[in-house]
C-alpha cells in the first residue's frame, strides 16, 4: 500500500535530514554564523535552536577558523559537530582548519574527525563573486577529506545524514540554486544514501554526461531536446566527489564510448580534469571520441546577469557539444 | 594568595624538569648530530618550567594541548619515554607510525592533542574542546600552549575571543620566550607584554616569570580553577628565554651573547633545586641519584627506539580514512 | 512607451513570490519609485515601488497570485519614453558565445575561444589506398569480427567509421564470413537473419530442386551414417587461459604475423597434440583392416552461404603456432572466396568443425568420411562453474567428438578428449 510522501525542496530535506540525526543521536550539534533564533541565512536551521536548545545549537562569532577548529576539538571529544558556512566561499576563511588539522588527524596519529562543513554553494542567483563559488575541487585535491554534492532533494537528505554518521571529516556542499527550485517526494523516515556512489539519472547509449550538481538539471533538460534529434544522452550524477565512483563513471563511458564531463567549476583543475584522466587511462580502448568538458571559463564568477550567463553552462551549450561529439 | 605545592609535588616536579633536559638534550645534541634523527628537531631548554608547573596539576579528563617546547606535558600525561623516543626516530612502532615528527603526538585517552605546523591553529581547536568540557559539567579544562610569535597569527585571536564570549574552560598559556626564530619581541608586536591581550578579549591576563616553576605553578592554579568554577577563560604569558636556537639547526647567532649568560643564571632546574635543598626536601646525594636513575631511563628508551623497526614504505597508502577496517587498530605499538 | 513592471527577486535561492496587495487601480497615475504592490516570499515581505513613472495600464497577476520571479504582472504606460523601459532582469542571451569545450579534432591544440568547427572537409567516399580513421575500439571490433575496415562506410567527422558505424556493418553483414566464435557477447550480432529464407506459397506447396552440391551433401551424410557407428562423446573445457592469452596476445600477434588471433589455431594445435597421442584418430577403415596415415591432413569445416566445405590443412603436425594459424586464416578466406583448389579439400585424415560459431552449445557432427572421427567446439561463454569449492566465472566451451565406434571404443574416446581437453586448459605454447 502506497502512502503518498510529502513534496518537500532540497532546503527542506537537508533540513529534515539535520533534524533527523540531532534527534537520533545526542553527539550531533551545529556549531555556525546566525543558525540559532535566526534559523541560518538560507532558514536550514530553523527551529532548531527551540527544539534543541543552545547546547546544541551553537551561534558563534564571525570566526571562520575557529569555527572548523572548534568543530575538530569537539570531534577529538566524542562529539559530531556539524559547522555552517554562511556561504562556502567563505570556507577559504577556515581552509587552514579543514587541510591541515581535520583532513590529516587520522592518518598522522589514528583519532576519527567525524565533523561535517556544509554551507550553500553555486551561482546563478546574481550573487556576484564572493557569494556564487564553487570551491569544491579544493577540497577534492585533499586525501583525508570527503566531498559531497547532492543534486536532488532525495539525495540532500540521504546524503546529509550519511555524512554526519561518517567517521571522517566531510564537506557537504548544497547548490543555493536548488535550494528552493528542486523539489520531489521524500520519505518522511530513516534513510541514508551512501557517500562514494555515483547515480545514473536517464539511461542513454550515444554520449555519456557526467556531472553533478545543478547542472545534473541541466544536462537532463539537455537530453530531454537531443533526444528528439537522435541523440541518446546518458546523464550520471556523481553525488560524491570524494571518493568518485570509478566504477560507475567507467561504465558508462565504456557504453556510450563517447563523453562530456560537465561541471559550473571552472575549467582549470576542476573535476572534469581528473575524471577525463580517469577515463583515458582506463576505458581508452572504449572510446570512440575525445573527451570533452563543458565548463564555466576561468574567470571569477561574474555578478551583471548577461555575464553571468555567458559564464554558466547550459542547455544550449551542452547540445551544442553533445551534436558535435555525436557527429564525430 | 594560593597555597605552594606539597612536598611530593615539587619532587615530582624536580623529576620532570630533570628527564625533560636530560631527554632533549641527547636529542639534540647527540642523537641529531649523530644522524640518528632526521628533520627538525625543536627543545624547550630554559622553559621547561611552563609545561612542568602547569600539566602537574591536570586531572583525569583534562585535556592539554602542548606547544612544541612543552615535552614535559606528554610525560606527566603519561606518554612514555620510549614512545616518544620511537617517534622522534621515525620507528613503525611511535605514536604517529613514522607519519609524523618531533611532538606531533596525540592520545585522546591521555588527554594530549599535538599540534600542526602551523602553530595558532590549536587554539581553536583548545575552544572546541572547551565547548564539550563545559556542557559535560565534570568541571574539566583545557590548556593550550604557544609561543610569543604563535600569538600574531589570526587563529589565536579568533580563538581567544570564542572562549571568552562563550565563557570556555580554556586556560591560554603563552611561552615567551623571546624569540621566534630570529625574530625578537620588539618586531613581533607593539605592546610591552602580551597579558593586556586577556583584558582585550574579556579575560584575565597575567604574566609570570616563566622559569619559577613555582611561580607558573600558583598562577596556573588560579586561572584553572576560575576556569573548572565556569568563570571561563584565562590568558598567562609566561616570560622565558630560548636557551637554544629555533632548531637544532640553528646557531642562534641573531642572539646576544649577554641574554644567554644573564639567563642561565635563572635556570628553572637549579632554582627549584635550591628550593628543596634549603627546605631540607632533598639533599644533594639523593639529587645525584635522580639524575643517575634520569640518564638511565633515558638510555634505555633511545635503546629501545634504536632496535625499533621503521615502517614498511607500502604503509604510507594505509589509514588515510577512518572507517570499518581502520588500520589504526592493528600493527604493532611501542611500549 | 510602456514600462514592464516584473516579481523581483528578494534573495538568492527565492524562486517565486505572492501579490498580496496592489497599491493602484488600472488607470491611476504612479510616480516612479512611489509603491505600487505587496508581496511576500519565502523569506521576506516588501513593499514593491514602481520602476517608472506613467499610468497603470493594465494588472497581469492579481491579489494571491503566485509567480516566477521575473514574471511580468503589470504594465506603465509612460509619457517619457527616455530611460522609461528599464530592461527586465531576463536578459536576452548575446548571440552565440563561444562554446567552453574541445570538441575539435584531435590535431588542433587548445582551441578554445573559437566554436569547433572541423576544418577537413565533410565525409569523402573512401578510397582504396586512403588512411582510414577509426578509434582502437573500432579497429578492436573489426578485428574481432574479421572485418576489413576498408569495406566499411564511414559516416564520422572527416569520414571516419565510428562505433555506429561498424555496429551497423556488422547486423547487415552474413554470419558465413566469421570463421570463430564471437568472443566478446557485448558487440550484438545477430547471424540469425541472414538465414531466413522468404517463400513465396502459390499451393499448400512449394517444389525447389536440390542443387548439385547440396544433392552431393545430402549424399554424402547419408553414407557416410550408413558407415561409420556414429557416437558423440562430449567434454566441456575450461578456455579462460586461452581466452586471456588471446586478448592479451592479440595485438602483437597482429603486429608481428599480419593475421588476426582466433581460437581455431588454437583448436587445431591441441587437436594434433592428441592425435598424437592416439593415432587411432588419423586412420580409416578397409574392409576388416585399419589404416593408420602418418601424415595429420586437419580439415576445417567452413560454413559458406550456399553450404559447407572442408579444406584441409596438410601435414598439419609440421606446424607451429602461428604457420597454423596462417594456414587457417588463407584457407578459410579462399573458401569463402571460392578459390579452393580441389587437393585442397582432398586426403583430409581428421576434421574441426564449429558449431559454437552460431551459438550452439554443442552438436553430434557426422563423420567425414574415409575419416574415423570429427571435432566440434561449441560456443565459448562465461559460465559459473565450481573451483575449490566455490563458484567462480570462467569462459567455457563444450567439445564433442563423434567417432567411429568400429574401432575406437568409448573409453579410447574419452581418453583422447581428456587429452585435448588438458591441452586446451593448460595451454602453454607461446602464440609467437
Amino acid at each position: 500500500m502506497n502512502k503518498s510522501m510529502p513534496q518537500l525542496t532540497y532546503l527542506e530535506a537537508i533540513r529534515q535530514g539535520i533534524w533527523e540525526e540531532m534527534e537520533r543521536d545526542t553527539s550531533v550539534f551545529l556549531l555556525g554564523e546566525d543558525i540559532g533564533s535566526y534559523g541560518g541565512a538560507f532558514k536550514v536551521t530553523s527551529g532548531m535552536l527551540e527544539k534543541f536548545g543552545e547546547d546544541r545549537v551553537i551561534d558563534t562569532p564571525i570566526s571562520e577558523s575557529a569555527i572548523v577548529g572548534a568543530a575538530v576539538g569537539a570531534a577529538l571529544m566524542g562529539m559530531r559537530p556539524v559547522a555552517e558556512m554562511q556561504f562556502m566561499d567563505f570556507v577559504s576563511c577556515g581552509l587552514d582548519q579543514i587541510v591541515n588539522m581535520a583532513a590529516k588527524i587520522h592518518y598522522r596519529w589514528g583519532a576519527a574527525v567525524p565533523i561535517v562543513v556544509r554551507g550553500p554553494s553555486g551561482a546563478g542567483v546574481h550573487g556576484g563573486p564572493f557569494h556564487s563559488q564553487s570551491n569544491e575541487m579544493w577540497f577534492v585535491h585533499v586525501p583525508g577529506l570527503k566531498v559531497v554534492a547532492p543534486a536532488t532533494a532525495y539525495d540532500a537528505k540521504g546524503l546529509i545524514k550519511a555524512s554526519i554518521r561518517d567517521n571522517n571529516p566531510v564537506i557537504f556542499y548544497e547548490h543555493k540554486y536548488l535550494y528552493r527550485r528542486t523539489r520531489e517526494e521524500v520519505p518522511d523516515e530513516d534513510f541514508i544514501v551512501p557517500l562514494g556512489k555515483a547515480a545514473v539519472r536517464r539511461k542513454g547509449t550515444d554520449i555519456a554526461v557526467i556531472t553533478y550538481g545543478a547542472m545534473v538539471w541541466t544536462a537532463l533538460e539537455a537530453a530531454e531536446l537531443l533526444a528528439g534529434e537522435g541523440i541518446s544522452l546518458e546523464v550520471v550524477d556523481l553525488r560524491t566527489l570524494l571518493p568518485y565512483d570509478e566504477q560507475c563513471i567507467l561504465a558508462s563511458a565504456r557504453k556510450c564510448s563517447k563523453v562530456i564531463l560537465l561541471h559550473e567549476d571552472t575549467r582549470v583543475g576542476g573535476l572534469g580534469g581528473e575524471l577525463a584522466a580517469v577515463i583515458a587511462e582506463k576505458a581508452f580502448e572504449d572510446l570512440d571520441g575525445p573527451i570533452v568538458r563543458v565548463t564555466a571559463p576561468d574567470t571569477p564568477v561574474p555578478f551583471s546577469p548577461p555575464l553571468e550567463e555567458y559564464f554558466l553552462p547550459n542547455v544550449q551549450k551542452i547540445a551544442d557539444a553533445a551534436r558535435q561529439l555525436a557527429a564525430y | 594568595m594560593t597555597s605552594a605545592p606539597d612536598t611530593q609535588t615539587l619532587e615530582r616536579m624536580l623529576y620532570y624538569l630533570k628527564l625533560t633536559r636530560e631527554a632533549e638534550t641527547r636529542i639534540e645534541q647527540v642523537l641529531y648530530r649523530q644522524g640518528k634523527i632526521v628533520g627538525g628537531v625543536y627543545v624547550g631548554r630554559g622553559q621547561e618550567a611552563i609545561g612542568v608547573g602547569s600539566a602537574i596539576q591536570l586531572l583525569d579528563g583534562d585535556v592539554v594541548l602542548p606547544s612544541h617546547r612543552d615535552f614535559s606535558s606528554f610525560l606527566i600525561r603519561g606518554f612514555s619515554l620510549r614512545e616518544i623516543f620511537c617517534n622522534w626516530m621515525a620507528r613503525s612502532n611511535g605514536p604517529t607510525r613514522g607519519r609524523d615528527n618531533t611532538l606531533h603526538i596525540g592520545n585522546l585517552k591521555l588527554g594530549v592533542i599535538p599540534i600542526i605546523s602551523h602553530l595558532g591553529d590549536t587554539c581553536p581547536v583548545a575552544c572546541g574542546v572547551g565547548v564539550v568540557l563545559k556542557q559535560r559539567k565534570n568541571g574539566n579544562v583545557a590548556l593550550v600552549h604557544f609561543g610569543e610569535g604563535t600569538t600574531s597569527r589570526g587563529d589565536v585571536h579568533e580563538a581567544m575571543n570564542m572562549a571568552a564570549v562563550m565563557k570556555l574552560p580554556v586556560v591560554f598559556i603563552c611561552n615567551n620566550n623571546a624569540y621566534a626564530y630570529s625574530t625578537p619581541t620588539d618586531k613581533q608586536y607593539a605592546v610591552k607584554d602580551l597579558a593586556v591581550r586577556g583584558a582585550a578579549y574579556g579575560m584575565p591576563g597575567v604574566k609570570v616569570d616563566g622559569n619559577d616553576v613555582m611561580a607558573v605553578h600558583s598562577t596556573v592554579e588560579k586561572a584553572i580553577r576560575r576556569a573548572r568554577s565556569g568563570s571561563g577563560p584565562g590568558f598567562i604569558e609566561c616570560k622565558t628565554f630560548r636557551m637554544t636556537g629555533h632548531s637544532a639547526h640553528d646557531a642562534a647567532e641573531y642572539v646576544p651573547e649577554k641574554l644567554f649568560a644573564q639567563w642561565k643564571k635563572k635556570d628553572p632546574i637549579a632554582r627549584l633545586e635550591k628550593v628543596l635543598l634549603a627546605g631540607k626536601i632533598l639533599d644533594r646525594k639523593q639529587i645525584d641519584h635522580l639524575d643517575g636513575e634520569i640518564r638511565k631511563q633515558v638510555d634505555d628508551a633511545v635503546a629501545y627506539a634504536e632496535a625499533s623497526p621503521f615502517p614498511k614504505g607500502a604503509d604510507a597508502r594505509e589509514g588515510v580514512y577512518c572507517d570499518d577496517e581502520c588500520w589504526w587498530r592493528s600493527a604493532p605499538r611501542s611500549e | 512607451m510602456p514600462t514592464n513592471v516584473v516579481m523581483p527577486q528578494m534573495g538568492e535561492s527565492v524562486a517565486e513570490g505572492t501579490i498580496v496587495k496592489w497599491l493602484k487601480r488600472p488607470g491611476d497615475r504612479v510616480e516612479r519609485d512611489e509603491p505600487l504592490f505587496e508581496i511576500t516570499t519565502d523569506k521576506v515581505d516588501a513593499e514593491i515601488p514602481s520602476p517608472a513613472a506613467g499610468v497603470l495600464a493594465k494588472i497581469l497577476a492579481a491579489e494571491n497570485e503566485t509567480v516566477a520571479v521575473n514574471t511580468v504582472v503589470a504594465v506603465i504606460n509612460g509619457e517619457m519614453p527616455a530611460e522609461a523601459a528599464e530592461p527586465a532582469p531576463e536578459s536576452t542571451p548575446t548571440p552565440a558565445p563561444s562554446v567552453e569545450t574541445t570538441a575539435q579534432a584531435p590535431p588542433t591544440p587548445a582551441a578554445v575561444e573559437a566554436p569547433p568547427v572541423p576544418a577537413k572537409a565533410p565525409a569523402e567516399p573512401i578510397q582504396p589506398g586512403a588512411k582510414l580513421r577509426s578509434s582502437p575500439l573500432v579497429r578492436r571490433i573489426a578485428r574481432e569480427h574479421n572485418v576489413d575496415l576498408s569495406r566499411v562506410k564511414g559516416t564520422g567527422l572527416g569520414g571516419r567509421i565510428s562505433k555506429k558505424d561498424i555496429l551497423k556493418f556488422l547486423e547487415r553483414r552474413t554470419p558465413a564470413m566469421a570463421e570463430t566464435p564471437a568472443a566478446r557477447p557485448s558487440v550484438p550480432s545477430k547471424p540469425a537473419a541472414a538465414y531466413g529464407q522468404t517463400v513465396t506459397f502459390s499451393g499448400p506447396t512449394h517444389v525447389t530442386a536440390m542443387t548439385p552440391q547440396r544433392r552431393l551433401i545430402a549424399e554424402h551424410m547419408m553414407a557416410s551414417k550408413k558407415t561409420s557407428a556414429h557416437v558423440t562423446t562430449v567434454f566441456e573445457a575450461d578456455m579462460t587461459n586461452i581466452v586471456q592469452t588471446r586478448e592479451r596476445m592479440a595485438a602483437e600477434f597482429d603486429r608481428s604475423q599480419g593475421l588476426k588471433l582466433t581460437y581455431t589455431p588454437f583448436i587445431a594445435r591441441a587437436a594434433v597434440e592428441a592425435i598424437k597421442q592416439f593415432p587411432i584418430f588419423n586412420s580409416s577403415v578397409e574392409g576388416t583392416n585399419i589404416i593408420y596415415k602418418q601424415a595429420i591432413n586437419l580439415g576445417i569445416a567452413v560454413a559458406l552461404e550456399t553450404g559447407l566445405i572442408v579444406p584441409v590443412i596438410k601435414r598439419a603436425e609440421e606446424k607451429d603456432f602461428p604457420g597454423m594459424a596462417r594456414a587457417v586464416q588463407d584457407l578459410a578466406s579462399r573458401a569463402r572466396s571460392k578459390q579452393l583448389n580441389v587437393e585442397e579439400v582432398q586426403e583430409g585424415t581428421f576434421t574441426l568443425t564449429n558449431p559454437g560459431v552460431f551459438g550452439s552449445l554443442f552438436g553430434t557432427p557426422i563423420i567425414h568420411q574415409p575419416q574415423v572421427a570429427i571435432l566440434g567446439v561449441g560456443v565459448i561463454e562465461k559460465r559459473p562453474v565450481i573451483r575449490n569449492d566455490a563458484i567462480a566465472i570462467r569462459s567455457m566451451a563444450y567439445l564433442m567428438l563423434t567417432f567411429d565406434h568400429r574401432i575406437i571404443d568409448g573409453a579410447v574416446a574419452d581418453q583422447f578428449m581428456a587429452f585435448l581437453k588438458n591441452q586446451l586448459e593448460t595451454w602453454q605454447e607461446p602464440v609467437i
